[in-house]
């Protein structure tokens, strides 16, 4: 079978052309680099450079792209006759670590069948720990609290702000130990030979053994231990690498931008000095939600390597011209006018360049009146009041448009659905939510498993009831007749009586609704014999009463699927805490339904966020989130120096915290007497403040980059907004304001 | 074949009995004179256990005693053929004939002897009788060896259950009895072949203190342990005179079926007898060795070749299709790496498809390839295949997997069997009901339930109650805080609620009630579960008297209670009272698992097969229709990973010093893959359905060694196809 033909750009062709050894490709937004990158691997695959056992790995960032990736090359292969599926494996960090691992989980210390505790079983024992820890030292932070403060506001900040203080060191400290190779007892052992200096060096020790003896009780790894286990096994057999060598001959990394010092070390060690390796990024676009170690630098000091054939992928046919001008103008100004010298390598070149017009992704055509900088002083609320009004506006204008407003933080986007809700705008928040299918799916079963804890509840039973009916919630002729169903429900008082009637007392025939509502008789009826089955099941093992439930409540397979993880999931954890019953399984699943709890296989990303399917509605997303997402329109909000600082005097930074003394970033310092501790360089000594200045810069520089990303999210229109912030005192950030001039001097011209 | 009520296996032995001629070779075998001793090998499914049968049946027939002959085999299972063929003959003189493992007679030879060897084995007292140890007795004393020093770090390097920890310290000692070195040897030998984290070396010295303290412990207390019952038979027993005298005059013709799948200590042991023997037959499979992680070792059992008279081998399979013979050995080369041969070997695509047969549409998620599997597997009942000519198999079968299976099967009315374990005991709800009982008898033992536990409980003892009733009757007796009256007499309930839960349960909740306040404390709990069982819930309007399954279970909860009473008496001074309590916690613990293995049930032979894929091979049938569930998982081959132990380092053949790295690690899942499909292939007669789902049970996408050679065996099929 003849593949279909597909319309190449010149620099997509160079990268096609390749053959082996190792290859760097700096890409722009919109440059269609995932989709390069699939033709790439389809390419290797057809041209016959595999063996029998071989296969093309393609490593990529989040779940969504492995399937795209997947599809993408499996299309491809299916119009060549070849059998889908076969010759490659699309992997996150993640994915791949657990393969590896799973190649020798004895030299990672485990067995086949090792746990992965998740991001959110992680968090909560990491919350345990600290409180543990600041309930048996209840003064430790006190020489870092500023003098001034007033008994009430030390009480508070006891009560509150510590802990979450210590949370966030606690997982900032052991994702760098973990990253950094090193085991509780490695650093207890360096901690003992030094004195007593590094005091957030001996918390951080303490509620790393901590964190570590739990996970070891529950018979699991977290997801860095999964990396660091993963490089640990090949660096203790050589004869592993090899055969992964022989079995991966070519690797193909997607979002290198984001790639974390042990990423670059896995993916050197499987490539080989002389293999086969492709790196595509866009150092412009690395931006963090949490702490991480990855770092843009790594990307750039590859792409400029001796051994690395350099290329670009500068074309973008995403947005217009003049939003394409504002992004390449963010570059210039960083790297040429950024009053602080430190900051100008934060964005980097190429500059983003549109499509010729025979490009099958043609640039939107140009519309200059589309960008707005709101320079009025707001604000938050008025900030938000602001911006709902104007997508109300802009939305009746262009129905059939996408629209997304990002914010800085999930908090600030919370208070933009609020208001929209309440605007009776439509509003898609699974981005600050996310995992839709998830969430649907584990909240209908945990409300089924929430009346079953609770037999006696009729309210319970009546909410159970619309979830076995939830499918006429969007059947306006159904909705009363459920809605009417499930009223009589909760009004009934001896619950007993209408599932299990005895002689004289059936609530149901009491009712007479056989004649007159003869439908609402029968769903009640239907419901009684799927309730009685369920309690009945309540004596099965909680994976088997949760399959149970499902077979009466999905049809559709992914619900099916997930139900099935669901109950794997809660099996497992049913098998840590055997104490633990249905009323603990329910909270849970209720956990999970608000999406607290991500799953490794049908994560949020797993299914990808498309926005072309919301045409006519407001997404509301974090910037961070709305990476790799496009829009016809944008807003970003919240543009002030607190969120994007520059490194003015009067500029706050959200990781020094109001009440630590001498503006000290506790969570840099604590990693700086880490690196200190096991430094072999003697001269490496530990200053106080250093490392808060240092974060500094490198928050500035990301939020630049931040700020990229924002504008880049746009096809056709854009609106910039900025507040004052909580205190009244924030001011448009300077980034902004060069943004905001620039534009207007094009104007003037 | 289902009314001679027999298993496959011998229904295969009759069926070709009755309608097959036996080939001449093995006509020659199973009539020679009784006293050759040939070595008889060759793959799964070419008759060599009908040539067993067949000459034990013989050997009677030709007036030897049953009772000199001995049939052998690794376990129990793998003797049904020959216990069929014995129970269908209809009578023989003298006493039976003799059917053992290894492990079971030297269990009966130290039980025998121990008068003799009480003093020598270093037992602190010899004169007292010893108790023999079952694997979950072992457990809990290594339980109680171990855990004061986990909390002083033992282990804290790696990450394992506390269950897993214990026995894979129990199944080191073993390892060492049955391959046969020093049990003080266990740490240095693993420790020699480690390459990664050095803190491992640490675990590895604690798991030899641990196997030290177990030893003594087990010396000073008279236990006798799997590890000590083979010791004491190897080294104290099998060369006292006595006891050859015992041995060799008893047994003089023995058949030993399957030997590959024994440890090497039973193959020491045959090859000394062997010169003893008038007679005997030995049988090797050649692809088998399947319990290698039990220590099975097929290059010691081969070994005894050398011993016997002649080696006869056997290729000619009566089962495959010689279209599944041939995808057989483009497999086999395929392995080897030989792509020619395995292309010129290929099946024409067609008939590939139609021997090996994939879903039409790629499934994406694990359930929609349930789905595909049973709706093929009703296809061809629909058809008139016989269900019992059907089985599905996966790497595992968690009982989920296996619920999920029944759920769909039972929609279409198709029936199942699946030789299984029970469920671990605390999963049970009949034996969950009657521990919340218990521990309502014993309120001293501070094991209260919980009000959920105790409406369930009560769901399940009383005949009738609902959940919503149980519910009520808890919220309104249960007082957890008065231990003197934890349960409120049902009289004393307010009226509107008696109504409620009404008079007739109510009376059965007096009835419950008032049997619990008379219990006599200082009972032990076996007993106590007896008479709960018999005085109470086995009666008219309680459940467990229409629930014949709740009986099984609760005769299985008293029998491990039991034992676990009596291998405690010998070191306890506790009363009763404590140690019920104990097993209660060790029960909750996880370190008591109580499982038993259901026992066939003659009804269950016209049934879907539903197995782990090991428990079918072990089981040696043969069907017309696989399944294979789940091939993309690498659980098919990669062998099971335990970080305290090691099947291969601590086998007879391994080297001391030698490296374990990848290159051993993937030699052994390719063996092990090669092993289980050759043996998987010989065993199905018609046609092999493979069930793929894009995404597996955990929604991951796993590509594993056996998908990738499936895919291949395709292509190479495909480049016929293309001529290429």
């Amino acid at each position: 079978m003849e593949a279909k033909q597909i319309v190449l750009r010149p620099s997509q062709e160079r990268i096609i052309a390749y053959t082996s050894g190792k290859m760097g490709i700096a890409a722009v937004p919109g440059s269609g680099k995932t989709w390069t990158l699939s033709m790439l691997a389809a390419k290797l695959i057809l041209s016959g450079a595999l063996g029998m056992d071989q296969e093309v790995l393609v490593v990529t960032l989040v779940n969504s792209a492995v399937d795209n990736f997947s599809q993408r090359i499996s299309e491809r292969l299916k119009e060549s006759g070849l059998l889908p599926g076969m010759s490659y494996r699309v992997r996150t960090l993640h994915g791949l670590a657990h393969d590896i691992v799973r190649e020798r989980p004895d030299l990672a210390g485990l067995s086949n069948d090792f746990n992965i505790i998740d991001e959110r079983g992680a968090n909560s024992i990491k919350t345990n720990v600290a409180e543990t820890f600041l309930h048996i030292h209840p003064e430790y932070f006190d020489r870092y609290l500023k003098d001034d403060l007033s008994d009430y506001q030390r009480e508070k900040i006891h009560r509150v702000d510590l802990l979450k203080l210590t949370n966030v060191i606690t997982n900032d400290f052991i994702r760098s130990a973990k990253d950094n190779q090193l085991s509780p007892q490695d650093l207890r052992s360096a901690l003992d030979k030094t004195g007593g200096s590094l005091p957030l060096v001996e918390m951080g020790v303490q509620l790393y053994e901590d964190y570590q003896q739990a996970l070891n009780y529950r018979g699991g790894v977290d997801f860095d231990d999964l990396i660091r286990l993963a490089l640990q096994c090949l660096r203790y057999d050589p004869e592993l690498v090899t055969n992964l060598q022989n079995r991966w001959p070519y690797i193909l990394e997607d979002e290198a931008q984001d790639s974390s010092h042990l990423q670059q070390e896995i993916l050197s060690l499987l490539s080989g000095e002389n293999g086969n390796w492709v790196r595509v990024g866009d150092p412009n676009q690395a931006i963090y939600e949490t702490f991480t170690t990855a770092d843009p630098r790594l990307l750039r000091d590859f792409l400029n390597r001796a051994d690395v054939i350099s290329e670009d992928l500068p074309e973008s046919g995403r947005s217009t011209r003049s939003i394409i001008s504002l992004a390449n103008y963010l570059i210039d100004w960083t790297r040429a006018e950024h009053f602080n010298e430190s900051i100008r390598s934060a964005l980097s070149l190429p500059h983003i360049k549109p499509t010729s017009k025979s490009d099958p992704q043609p640039n939107p055509d140009d519309c200059p009146e589309a960008i707005h900088f709101i320079e009025q002083k707001l604000s938050p609320g008025e900030e938000i009041n602001f911006v709902v009004n104007n997508v109300q506006e802009w939305l009746t204008d262009h129905p059939n448009e996408t629209v997304a407003i990002l914010v800085p933080r999930n908090t600030r986007g919370f208070e933009v659905v609020d208001l929209l809700k309440q605007k009776g705008v439509e509003v898609i928040d699974g981005l600050l939510n996310s995992a839709t299918s998830t969430r649907l799916s584990a909240g209908a079963i945990a409300n089924i498993l929430r009346y079953l804890s609770d037999p006696q509840s009729a309210a319970k039973l009546a909410t159970a009831f619309k979830v076995w009916r939830r499918a006429d919630r969007s059947d306006a002729e159904a909705k009363p007749v459920m809605e009417k169903a499930g009223k009589l429900i909760k009004k009934c008082s001896r619950v007993e009586d209408y599932l299990w009637p005895s002689e004289g007392t059936n609530w149901l025939s009491s009712l007479e609704l056989e004649a007159e509502n003869p439908l609402i008789y029968e769903y009640l009826v239907n419901f009684r014999e799927v309730i009685q089955r369920w309690q009945k099941g309540i004596c099965l093992p909680i994976d088997q009463l949760i399959l149970t439930i499902a077979q009466d409540l999905f049809l559709d397979p992914t619900e099916l699927a997930m139900a099935h993880k669901l109950a794997v999931t809660l099996r497992q954890m049913q098998n840590s805490h055997p104490d633990w019953q249905l009323p603990e399984l329910g909270e849970e699943l209720k956990v999970i339904a608000k999406n607290e709890r991500r799953f490794l296989g049908f994560s949020e990303d797993e299914t990808g966020f498309n926005p072309d399917k919301y045409k006519g509605q407001v997404v509301v997303a974090t910037m961070h989130k709305a990476k790799g997402l496009e829009w016809d329109k944008v807003y970003l909000m919240a543009v002030n120096n607190y969120n994007f600082p520059s490194g003015n005097e009067y500029d706050d930074y959200y990781s020094e915290k109001w009440f630590i003394k001498n503006e000290l970033n506790l969570e840099a310092e604590a990693l700086a007497q880490l690196n200190t501790l096991v430094s072999p360089d003697i001269h490496d000594l530990y200053k106080e403040g250093d490392a808060s200045l240092k974060a500094r810069l490198e928050y500035i520089r990301e939020r630049l980059r931040l700020l990229y990303v924002g504008i880049t999210r746009a096809r056709k229109a854009l609106t910039i907004t900025w507040n004052t912030g909580r205190r009244g005192d924030s001011v448009e950030t300077i980034p902004l304001v060069a943004l905001r001039t620039f534009w207007k001097g094009l104007g003037d011209k | 074949m289902s009314q001679t009520g027999l298993i496959p296996s011998l229904t295969t032995v009759i069926a070709y009995n009755n309608f097959m001629q036996l080939t001449k070779e093995q006509n020659a075998l199973i009539n020679s004179a009784p006293e050759g001793k040939p070595f008889l090998c060759g793959p799964s499914g070419t008759g060599k256990t009908t040539v067993g049968v067949q000459r034990m049946l013989a050997l009677l027939s030709m007036g030897i005693p049953a009772s000199s002959i001995l049939i052998l085999t690794p376990q129990r299972t793998l003797a049904s053929p020959y216990q069929h063929a014995l129970e269908a003959k209809q009578a023989y003189s003298g006493s039976p004939v003799t059917l053992l493992t290894l492990g079971g007679l030297a269990r009966r030879m130290v039980g025998l002897y121990w008068p003799i060897i009480n003093d020598l084995a270093g037992f602190k007292h010899p004169n007292t009788h010893p108790s023999f140890l079952t694997l979950e007795s072992s457990q809990y004393f290594m339980a109680h060896l171990v855990t004061p020093l986990l909390e002083k770090g033992y282990f804290n390097s790696i990450v394992i259950e506390r269950n897993r920890l214990y026995s894979q310290i129990i199944d080191n000692i073993n390892k060492s009895a049955i391959v046969g070195f020093p049990h003080t040897e266990i740490g240095e030998r693993l420790k020699s072949t480690w390459i990664g984290d050095l803190s491992q070396l640490n675990v590895y010295d604690n798991t030899q203190d641990c196997v030290n303290l177990f030893r003594s412990f087990c010396l000073a207390n008279n236990l006798l342990d799997y590890s000590l019952q083979i010791e004491l038979f190897r080294n104290l027993i099998w060369p006292s005179e006595i006891c050859r005298y015992k041995l060799f005059s008893t047994y003089k013709h023995i058949i030993y079926d399957n030997l590959e799948e024994d440890p090497p200590f039973a193959h020491d042991i045959l090859q000394e007898w062997l010169p003893n023997l008038d007679s005997a037959l030995l049988i090797f499979d050649e692809g088998g060795g399947f319990r290698r992680f039990l220590g099975a070792d097929p290059n010691t059992a081969s070994n005894l070749r050398e011993h016997c008279d002649k080696t006869h081998t056997f290729s000619q399979s009566f089962t495959s299709s010689k279209n599944l013979q041939t995808l057989n050995s483009t497999i086999k080369h395929l392995q080897n790496r030989d792509f020619d041969r395995a292309r010129q070997k290929s099946l024409s695509l067609e008939t590939l498809q139609e021997t090996l047969v994939v879903p039409d549409d790629e499934l994406r998620f694990y359930p929609q390839m349930l789905d595909w599997v049973v709706a093929e597997v009703k296809n061809l009942i629909d058809s008139g295949i016989p269900p019992g000519e059907i089985v599905i198999l996966a790497p595992f079968m968690s009982d989920m997997l296996r619920f999920s299976l029944n759920n769909r099967l039972e929609k279409f009315g198709i029936p199942t069997r699946s030789h299984r374990p029970s469920r671990p005991l605390r999963d049970e709800p009949a034996a969950q009901c009657l521990l919340t009982l218990t521990t309502l008898a014993y309120p001293q033992w501070q094991m209260l339930p919980s009000k959920f536990t105790l409406a369930y409980a009560m769901m399940q003892a009383i005949d009738d109650l609902d959940l919503v009733r149980a519910q009520l009757l808890v919220d309104q007796a249960y007082q957890k805080d008065d231990s003197a009256n934890l349960l409120k007499a049902f009289d004393d309930f307010p009226s509107l609620l008696r109504e409620r839960i009404t008079y007739r349960l109510g009376a059965k909740y007096k009835q419950l009630r008032l049997w619990l306040n008379q219990t006599n404390k200082e009972e032990a709990l076996d007993i106590f579960l007896s008479r709960l069982f018999g005085e109470v819930l086995s009666q008219s309007g309680f459940r467990f008297h229409r629930d014949l399954d709740s009986g099984r279970v609760t005769a299985n909860l008293i029998e491990s209670v039991r034992k676990f009473r009596w291998a405690m008496g010998e070191t306890s001074q506790d009363s009763n009272f404590t140690l019920g309590k104990e097993y209660l916690q060790m029960l909750a613990d996880g370190v008591i698992a109580a499982q038993y293995l259901q026992s066939w049930k003659q009804s269950d032979q016209e049934a879907v097969f539903i197995a782990p894929a090991y428990t079918f091979l072990m089981n040696n049938q043969a069907v017309d229709y696989q399944f294979w569930l789940d091939v993309s998982s690498s659980g098919w081959y990669v062998r099971l990973e335990q970080p305290l132990t090691h099947p291969y380092v601590l086998s007879r053949e391994w080297t001391q010093g030698q490296k374990w790295t990848a290159e051993q690690e993937l030699a052994v899942s390719q063996e092990g893959l090669k092993r289980l499909i050759t043996g998987l292939i010989a065993r199905c007669r018609k046609r092999i359905y493979l069930g793929i789902s894009g995404l597996n049970e955990n929604g991951s996408d796993e590509r594993g060694l056996m998908m990738r050679l499936i895919q291949n065996v395709f292509q190479q099929s495909l480049r016929v196809a293309d001529g290429g």
